[in-house]
């Protein structure tokens, strides 16, 4: 079937996506765009897996669809950093070891990218507000938060 | 495009050691290890890493036996055509046992290459030394490589090889960051769900009713009819696939799987009852059950008949979940020589023996290659997505990816089985252990694989397995001891989730010798000193007890309160034994918890966990800690909150809200204590640290409140009625599901609909008599004309014409959904039958092409149509009477210089009489005044021009006025409130139920952006209004706020508003005595992430529920409608998105949600009665 093309802005770079537009964010970045960091968890926004920056703010990709996003600046765990020129976020989620199966990562990383530009020095009690919303399965809900804690410059209180 | 298995890793390179055995079933050689001539080295295991990190480690054990760098080693894990088999990835074995023939093999090939290097060095090999694989000797030096040159040399793996002394280790026992984590922090191709390969199409499986139950003669055999024609608009579908009760559909596109799997049309036969789980007590003694003893020590019976003090318990595990973060997903391609499947099974070999059964194929055909997958505690619904791939791919002969849905996971995946534990027991005068008599009832088997049982390729006979048995048998000494399992089939689907059954044995073992104690008025870890023997155990539970400052306390002393918190500390002691019996035994754990206890609300938390365990050596204790820690805030999340809803047929959990995990704010503090034994044999780490949590957790809660609670979860509902002394008993269950067979959800409802019944039938014998009546008038035609041309009418015209259509909302009921504008058809749905919409482009023949403006305007103000035919009220002529004749000009202008297009209107599909027309004479003769708006003259301008909108083109009143029981707008109750399209129009007067009253700016605001900051947003049929709208100028929609602010009596400004506002916000803050608790996790889990006051900030409109109408409202019907049909187009993006829950939720846990809600955030209202009957009206999409 022809339908017109989608236009998106996803980590700096323009795509034209032939996709119908109450397709969700989620299938086009995965499928289209063959990007790999954000995951199906839930399709309902419970999760977290899927969280991608849409301007700057936190969204759930599983709920969003395509036509809403026309316009608007989407940034991937791909577009944050790669193994070889990370984000500081990614490096610190790294060096704390935080993750255990990772499935959940992409949406610990993306939701602290969010927090940190929100609130650069968050206190603990703030980082385990930001990421209430985000569940992870394995227990490595520790090593994230000394990750946050370890993003934000608090390296050394992390210890 | 890197495919992940088919790499140019495969090719056997030219010179090469290996070390192998002959292959345990078929094929001639397993490889355990290869080192090419470039010097790299490749390590296979057939276990496979499930997110512990044992990749890491087993590339720290290879690097060690063989001197050479971790970075030099890849360790392959899970591929069945290159990996050995060993079995499935359980009982945390891998390092303990699987690693074992890794381990020698590495330390074969050193000897080996370390005498070649003796020879070609010509010096002894006690002077030669190896540093990363370069191997020395009087300054002389070869390499590995070097030394396998061109050959090809095979070696068979031999039973003894001498390994490294562990003083020796350099790598070993050292902790490295895991190899694995770069990759995947930054999006790398890692999880299953990453592969995608070329021409690869996407499939989806519809699942059948009997949701998670996998045995009895139903299965496989349910599935009467597949309506493919119920999938045929989809863009893109390849193929319906159908064997036996299995049904797939496959697209080009993912998202259109998606849609094809939800409108797929099957029709089954009905759903056999489940025994009641809700009183699991219950259903496992009524399940049958076969005895096994596993000891018997002493004389057990003569002890408990001489026992001072007997002391019968019994201790209840409830079904629980991996519940794995990402839901299963799988690629298969099935080609004819090679089936070839990407997979995150845990056991790839025994998978591959499975698909070669239900593909009746070779298992040589077939390779599995194992990706990563998430987190998996034991056996979840990895394989059967990996059966269902390959049945889709077989179906098409190309690749197919299928990804499971949530509710699909939740509902199917093999549960972590309820368990029953009897103890019989209790003192003798002098408080010592009279005897233990413990018998553990276990439900569980291994869950055979999904596909096989769908298609019917094995029969659906509940195996029963023996693993209920592990750690059974308690490590006390009890001098009169008996341990029994009663072996049992399983009630729903089943398999080993981590801690198998051994977690729950223990919470009974270490709870139960916690009472004895408080009975023998001992010290409970004194106590338990007096009967372990065991050294390593005695020196872990002294260290955990010495690190937590443990302080022995004989009797419980009554803790001091604060407010309403007690706090209590806890200990408990585990070795995990597993495997068949009699087992082997993992690591030692022990726990010291501290909890809290909230006596008013029933919370409790648990504050701090000392953990610790004696694991052997630790091959990487980070990633031992690691594991420590994820098992005490699993296990904690399992023992406080965990446990899986059943309907009285099938698995009720499907989201997040309805099986709630544990979350950040939650987390204990950890102190974890990691015994030093890198000079014993290494030990299983996975599970251990989880076995001794409940037990611990229910003896803190002992030690707060001095109740015992000996079922799980410890949920708030359970410690309040503790507390009260309420006994245990099952809860009642809730009614079954009202079936409607004539279910249609999702249709259209119009506001001219009245309710059905007696009334309804008076007022339309009534209407007849009328119409009949009036039906004796002569019929009048407007003779048809030749389509005016466009140019006639000037832009500013149609311009001012184009608003007024948008006023209007002629296109939102005069198109079709992703249908051309205004071409009509769209259903409209009445209790006296269905009327479509008619095209109203100017197409000759099917529109209003030959419409005369005399013709359009009688259509508009007196609801006849061009020919003579009277329409029905559906159109809103009533309202479109009050336009001015210019406005009526310009919208038949702009009408008219639209695009003609040929779509036939379809006829109105309604019984008699209401098909007759003419009746509806006789119902404008009574209803309908057509005169023009009057301005009223003691009122503003611009008062007058909003009430000129509102109530002539914008005809509001059509919704949201009450109407009587023959579809009219009631007299003297305008705006005062109605029902449209299923939903409610809530009253815009000074009737509305809002709990901050509206006012001019926030209509304003909410007819401009679709939201009110105190009201909500826009959805149902309201957005597409509010979407209308903006093609007004801001003066037009600023003139109908003033004018329906002006019925807004009440009205405040905006300082009171926003302290009203906060008011509301911190009063609902809190949680309500009567909130329903399954209902406020169900917020908790699936609504707050966008509606919690403070949440972290999302993309989207956070819509405040304490100030939102439709929770204050008299009916419940809004708040039902969103919930199941989410806001998928809202009137910008802007707002953000909703989602649905329509397939998520049961209506028992919408009901819990919904009176929630109400009871939270509307708390000065009554409650709604009826919930139940509207939510199964709303989800047939029957009007009020």
């Amino acid at each position: 079937m022809t339908q017109p093309s989608i236009r998106l802005t996803v980590n700096g770079r323009i795509h034209d996506v032939n996709a119908a537009g109450d397709t969700a964010l989620l299938y086009v970045l995965r499928n289209d765009l063959e990007l790999n960091g954000p995951k199906y968890g839930c399709g309902l926004g419970e999760c977290g897996a899927c969280t991608v920056l849409i301007d700057g703010l936190a969204a759930r990709s599983c709920v969003i669809p395509v036509s809403g996003c026309v316009g608007r600046e989407i940034l991937t765990l791909e577009g944050l950093g790669s193994r070889h020129d990370p984000d500081p976020v990614q490096d610190a989620f790294i060096a704390e070891q935080a993750a255990q199966c990772g499935y959940c990562l992409n949406g610990m990383i993306m939701t602290t990218k969010a927090l940190l530009m929100r609130n650069p020095k968050p206190s603990e009690a703030e980082a385990l507000e930001a990421l209430r919303y985000n569940l992870c399965r394995c227990g490595a809900h520790i090593e994230i938060v000394r990750a946050v804690m370890r993003a934000a410059g608090h390296a050394a209180e992390a210890d | 495009m890197a495919v992940p298995g088919v790499a140019e890793n495969r090719e056997l390179r030219a010179g090469s050691l290996s070390v192998v055995r002959p292959a345990v079933s078929g094929g001639a050689f397993e490889t355990f290890l290869q080192i090419t001539a470039d010097g790299s080295v490749m390590a296979f295991n057939g276990h496979v890493d499930l997110g512990t990190g044992i990749q890491t480690a087993l590339g720290q054990i290879v690097a060690e036996e063989l001197d050479v760098s971790l970075a030099r080693v890849v360790v392959v894990l899970g591929d069945t055509s290159r990996v050995p088999n060993q079995g499935p990835t359980i009982a945390s074995e891998t390092i303990q046992i699987s690693a074992v023939p890794l381990r020698k093999a590495s330390a074969q090939a050193r000897h080996f290459l370390l005498a070649r290097a003796a020879e070609r060095l010509e010096l002894p090999v006690e002077d030669l030394s190896v540093e990363d694989g370069l191997i020395r000797g009087h300054n002389r030096s070869v390499g590995y490589g070097e030394l396998i040159g061109a050959e090809i040399i095979r070696l068979e793996l031999a039973d003894e090889v001498q390994v490294k002394a562990t003083e020796a280790y350099s790598i070993v026992g050292q902790s490295v960051p895991r190899t694995d984590l770069p990759a995947k922090a930054t999006g790398e191709l890692v999880f299953v769900h990453d592969v995608r390969v070329p021409g690869m199409l996407h499939g989806r499986v519809v699942r059948p009713p009997y949701a998670g139950v996998d045995a009895g003669a139903f299965v496989g055999t349910s599935l009467i009819a597949v309506d493919e024609t119920s999938v045929r608009d989809i863009p893109g579908l390849v193929a319906v696939v159908r064997i036996g009760d299995f049904v797939g559909v496959i697209a080009e596109r993912e998202e259109n799987a998606v849609k094809a799997a939800a409108q797929l049309k099957l029709s089954w036969k009905p759903v056999p009852t489940l025994p009641d789980l809700k009183d699991v007590e219950t259903a496992l003694r009524a399940n049958p059950s076969t005895p096994r003893t596993l000891i018997e020590k002493g004389d057990v019976d003569a002890a408990l008949a001489g026992a001072a003090k007997p002391m019968p318990r019994t201790y209840i595990w409830p079904y629980q979940m991996h519940a794995s973060i990402g839901p299963s997903c799988a690629v298969a391609d099935y080609r004819d020589g090679q089936v070839r499947v990407w997979s995150g099974t845990q056991n790839p070999h025994i998978l591959r023996a499975d698909l070669a059964l239900l593909l009746r194929r070779a298992e040589a055909d077939i390779d599995v290659i194992r990706l990563e997958a998430a987190g998996c505690y034991g056996r979840n619904c990895a394989d059967d997505v990996s059966a269902d791939a390959v049945l889709l791919s077989r179906a098409v002969c190309r690749p197919v990816r299928v990804q499971l849905t949530r509710e699909q996971e939740h509902a199917w995946e093999p549960k972590g089985t309820a368990q029953l534990m009897d103890v019989k027991g209790g003192l003798n005068a002098d408080g010592s252990v009279a005897a233990y008599d413990f018998a553990t009832r276990y439900p569980s088997n291994s869950a055979p694989t999904l596909a096989l049982l769908l298609t019917g390729a094995i029969a659906p006979i509940p195996v029963v397995s023996e693993m209920g048995d592990r750690t059974a048998i308690p490590p006390y000494d009890y001098d009169n001891l008996r341990v029994v399992a009663h072996d049992m089939p399983p009630i729903v689907r089943a398999a080993w989730l981590r801690g198998v059954s051994a977690l729950p044995n223990t919470f009974a073992h270490e709870s139960y010798i916690d009472e004895l104690a408080t009975e023998a008025g001992v010290d409970p870890i004194e106590y338990r000193l007096r009967y372990l023997r065991d050294a390593r155990a005695i020196d872990l539970v002294n260290a955990v007890a010495e690190r937590a400052g443990w302080k022995p306390r004989p009797v419980r002393q009554e803790p001091v309160a604060d407010g309403d918190i007690v706090r209590g500390r806890g200990f408990a002691y585990a070795l995990y034994v597993h495997s068949k019996f009699p087992g082997y035994s993992a690591a030692w754990s022990a726990w010291i918890a501290d909890v809290a206890v909230n006596k008013a609300t029933g919370d409790v938390s648990v504050t701090r966990v000392v953990a610790g365990q004696d694991s052997g050596l630790m091959i990487n204790p980070d990633g031992v800690r690691h594991q420590i820690q994820g098992n005490v805030i699993q296990s904690t999340s399992r023992a406080l909150m965990e446990e899986v809803s059943f309907s009285r047929n099938s698995v009720a959990s499907r989201e997040w809200g309805a099986y709630p995990i544990i979350t950040f704010p939650d987390i204990p503090k950890i102190d974890v204590l990691m015994l030093p034994r890198q000079d014993q044999p290494p030990l299983g780490v996975g599970e251990s640290a989880s076995v001794p949590s409940a037990a611990a957790i229910a003896n803190a809660i002992f030690d707060a409140t001095g109740v015992r609670f000996r079922e799980l979860p410890f949920t708030p509902e359970r410690i309040l009625a503790g507390l009260r002394g309420e006994q245990p008993s099952a809860p009642h269950a809730l009614p079954a599901a009202a079936q409607n067979p004539s279910a249609s959800p999702g249709r259209w409802q119009n506001p001219f609909a009245v309710r059905r019944g007696a009334v309804a039938t008076v007022a339309a014998l009534v209407a007849a008599g009328i119409g009949i009546a009036a039906a004796i008038l002569p019929w009048r035609s407007i003779a048809p004309i030749a389509r005016p041309d466009a140019s006639v009418f000037s832009a500013a015209t149609i311009e001012r014409g184009r608003q007024l259509a948008a006023l209007g909302d002629c296109a939102v009921c005069h198109t079709v959904t992703d249908g051309v504008l205004n071409a009509g058809g769209r259903a409209i749905e009445t209790p006296f039958g269905t009327i479509y919409s008619t095209n109203i482009t100017p197409d000759i023949e099917t529109g209003i092409g030959n419409w005369s403006y005399p013709a359009f305007e009688r259509a508009m103000r007196e609801g006849i149509h061009r020919d003579g035919r009277q329409l029905y009220p559906a159109f809103p002529y009533t309202h479109f009477a009050k336009t001015t004749d210019a406005d009526l000009q310009a919208l038949y202008a702009y009408l008219m210089a639209q695009a003609p297009v040929r779509v036939d209107n379809r006829e109105a599909a309604l019984a008699f009489p209401f098909n007759w027309r003419p009746l509806m004479a006789g119902w404008n003769a009574l209803f309908h005044r057509a005169d023009a708006f009057t301005p009223d003259p003691a009122k503003s301008a611009v008062w007058n021009r909003g009430a000129y909108l509102v109530e002539g083109l914008g005809h509001c009143g059509a919704c949201h006025s009450p109407r009587n029981a023959l579809g009219a707008e009631k007299a003297g109750a305008y705006l005062a409130g109605g029902f449209a399209e299923g939903w409610e129009a809530p009253p815009l007067t000074s009737l509305s139920h809002a709990p901050i009253p509206w006012n001019e700016d926030e209509l304003f605001a909410y007819l401009r952006s679709g939201e009110s900051r105190f009201h909500g947003v826009a959805a149902g049929p309201m957005a597409p209004v509010v979407k209308e709208l903006a093609d007004l100028p801001d003066e037009d929609i600023r003139a109908m706020a003033v004018y329906l602010g002006s019925f807004n009596e009440a009205a405040i400004g905006k300082p009171d508003q926003d302290a009203l506002a906060a008011r509301l916000e911190s009063l609902t803050g809190t949680r309500t005595a009567s909130a329903s608790l399954a209902g406020l996790r169900l917020y908790e889990g699936a609504c707050a992430v966008c509606h919690q006051v403070g949440g972290p900030p999302l993309f989207g409109s956070r819509p405040s529920l304490a100030l939102n109408s439709n929770l204050h409202a008299t009916v419940p019907d809004n708040l039902i409608q969103v919930i199941l049909h989410g806001i998928a187009s809202p009137v910008s993006s802007d707002l953000g998105y909703m989602p649905g829950f329509k397939d998520s939720m049961s209506d028992d846990q919408l009901a819990e949600l919904v009176s929630y809600l109400r009871g939270q955030f509307a708390p000065g209202k009554p409650a709604w009665t009826g919930i139940r009957t509207a939510i199964s009206r709303i989800r047939q999409g029957i009007s009020r």
